[in-house]
């Protein structure tokens, strides 16, 4: 009996790996291929009789291209740290004070912001904090004029926080879930204050779920496309932008191609690399 | 010092969730008024007559009704195939034991970090150096590439709480492996496979970066076709149709309470409650 549960699992996992295998490896390879040629003006796709280089590559650590990789990395780490800080006072609430009822029309509204079209949301907040929008003054606060390029970043980090709000919300309530209340019950009984229960035994505890949601949050806000496009205005041009320009304003299928390499080994070895840390950390730390 | 100090951070508490519901709320709120605004031009807030013309606009307009069809076409076909290939793999997964079984996993999840751009991108040259030049085609080889991650996922994560047990003793009562997959396993996972399919369905409709790449002059989704719009002309019409979308979401989300509770997005903890 035994003996047959290995030739079933393999069978399981075959109608995946036939479709999905070649969809994954054959568009990367012929990225990396298309990455690879040298461009000429006019055409679309690379030269194929030419003999390949590296210029593509070369070109983007130009200056004026490290901007664009900086611009997407510091307004989505900011749109990241807002969320964390804003998404754990609401988890808390849902997972430890909120009744059922509460509980169950907060967790709904997340998974419904989070469902909701992000063009619909985008929208919305540009309407709202638009120049005719109810909040048009909001930006005042921070001391930036809407028309400004700070007041176009002020947008796009905005939109991005209305995006990574349900994502890093839902994934606090799911850590906080799994820490035992009475601890922080123990801490309060021996005289601790609220607050001070709260940093040293909820946050603290919660401290890898925290880094978890923070580099969910930060790999969807670093590849991006709708959010700049929709109220960067021209001042905030995330990669995802440019790769997108390089196909749909220019043709320059090369260019589009190296810059998609470089952004899709960033993102790969942040995600996985950052969580592997975080976990190998915390194992250890437990043990 | 001590009720001061909590004071003062029971404040700063019910500020921050104040915030976030603000924030969440207030854009919803102010796209479904001016959707009625009854002005032709976008005015300053709020509208002082109303009137249904952007909806009238937006019934009219064969653009959005194509990319409607299309859009609920290729989600419901992309979804299905991912659905049943993304489940299967996850219980095959969940029972297989050989070396690089992570890292398949870790490669089968990719879609959800690599760029959605990067994607749309590799499958436009990947479909032309293969002579498929066909819209619907091509959108969905990159559709079934990002919903399948999202089935996998959360069926492998229900299949965590059931004990293998259960699966050997239905094997060691008689039944086949594929009677045991089909009668204890498949029940089993029934709503991580749910909860699965309606992320993958909704993240097929709403995908904007995958499919401004593989859509041609004639197969447009809705979102593209949004786009296009807004660029053109940021008129309400586009309030109406979010009236829509919102009305939809609430629709899938009661759906997806009923069919497997949304507990299935943040499990009950250990503590549960």
């Amino acid at each position: 009996m035994a003996m047959r549960r290995p030739a079933l699992s393999a069978a399981l996992l075959w109608p995946a790996l036939v479709v999905m295998a070649p969809l994954l490896l054959g568009p990367l390879v012929l990225l990396a291929h298309e990455s690879l040629k040298p461009f000429v003006g006019g055409r679309v796709g690379g030269d194929e009789s030419g003999a390949l280089t590296l210029q593509n590559y070369a070109q983007i650590a130009d200056p004026q291209y490290v901007r664009y990789f900086l611009d997407t990395f510091r307004v989505g780490l900011l749109a990241t740290a807002l969320a964390l800080v804003l998404g754990f006072p609401v988890a808390h609430f849902i997972a430890r004070r909120a009744g059922p009822v509460m509980r169950r029309l907060l967790v709904g509204g997340l998974v419904g912001t989070l469902f909701l079209s992000i063009i619909v949301r985008v929208y919305a907040i540009a309407m709202t904090f638009g120049p005719h929008g109810p909040l048009a003054d909001f930006s005042r606060i921070f001391g930036v004029t809407a028309s400004s390029p700070d007041g176009a970043e002020l947008m796009v980090v905005l939109g991005l926080l209305n995006s990574t709000l349900p994502l890093v919300a839902l994934t606090l309530i799911g850590t906080l879930q799994n820490i035992n209340p009475r601890l922080e019950d123990a801490a309060m009984s021996l005289g601790a204050p609220r607050w001070k229960t709260f940093f040293q035994v909820t946050v603290a505890m919660s401290l890898p779920g925290i880094l978890s949601a923070a580099i969910i949050a930060y790999a969807f806000c670093i590849s991006n496309l709708v959010v700049p496009m929709l109220v960067g205005r021209g001042f905030i041009v995330f990669v995802s932008n440019l790769i997108y320009f390089r196909f749909s304003e220019v043709a320059n299928f090369p260019s589009g191609a190296a810059l998609s390499m470089v952004m899709m080994v960033i993102s790969v070895a942040l995600f996985y690399g950052l969580l592997h840390l975080v976990r190998s950390h915390w194992q250890e730390a437990g043990k | 010092m001590k009720r001061l100090a909590d004071a003062v951070f029971e404040t700063v508490y019910w500020s921050l969730v104040t915030l976030f519901i603000a924030f969440s709320v207030i854009p919803v709120v102010v796209a479904v008024v001016l959707s009625f605004d009854a002005r032709s031009y976008v005015g300053p807030f709020p509208p002082t007559q109303f009137s249904l013309r952007w909806y009238d606009r937006f019934l009219a307009d064969s653009y959005y009704h194509d990319g409607l069809v299309t859009s609920l076409l290729l989600a419901t076909g992309a979804t299905a195939i991912a659905t049943v290939i993304g489940a299967l793999a996850a219980i095959g997964l969940h029972h297989a034991r050989f070396k690089g079984k992570g890292l398949i996993q870790a490669a089968l999840l990719s879609p959800l970090v690599i760029p959605n751009v990067v994607l749309g991108f590799g499958v436009l040259v990947f479909a032309s150096r293969l002579g498929i030049l066909d819209g619907m085609t091509r959108l969905l080889m990159g559709h079934v590439l990002i919903t399948f991650p999202y089935v996998m996922r959360t069926t492998a994560a229900s299949l965590v709480g059931i004990r293998a047990s259960y699966h050997e003793a239905a094997l060691s009562l008689g039944a086949g492996p594929w009677g045991a997959l089909w009668q204890v396993t498949l029940p089993l996972a029934r709503t991580g496979i749910i909860a699965g399919a309606v992320f993958g369905f909704v993240t097929s409709f709403d995908d904007v970066g995958v499919s401004l790449f593989l859509t041609d002059a004639f197969t447009f989704t809705l979102p593209v076709a949004i786009l296009a719009q807004m660029r053109a002309n940021l008129d309400l019409t586009i309030a109406a149709l979010s009236v829509m979308f919102i009305v939809a979401t609430v629709l899938i989300i009661v759906l997806l309470d009923r069919l497997a509770g949304l507990d299935a997005i943040t499990g009950r903890g250990v503590y549960g409650r």
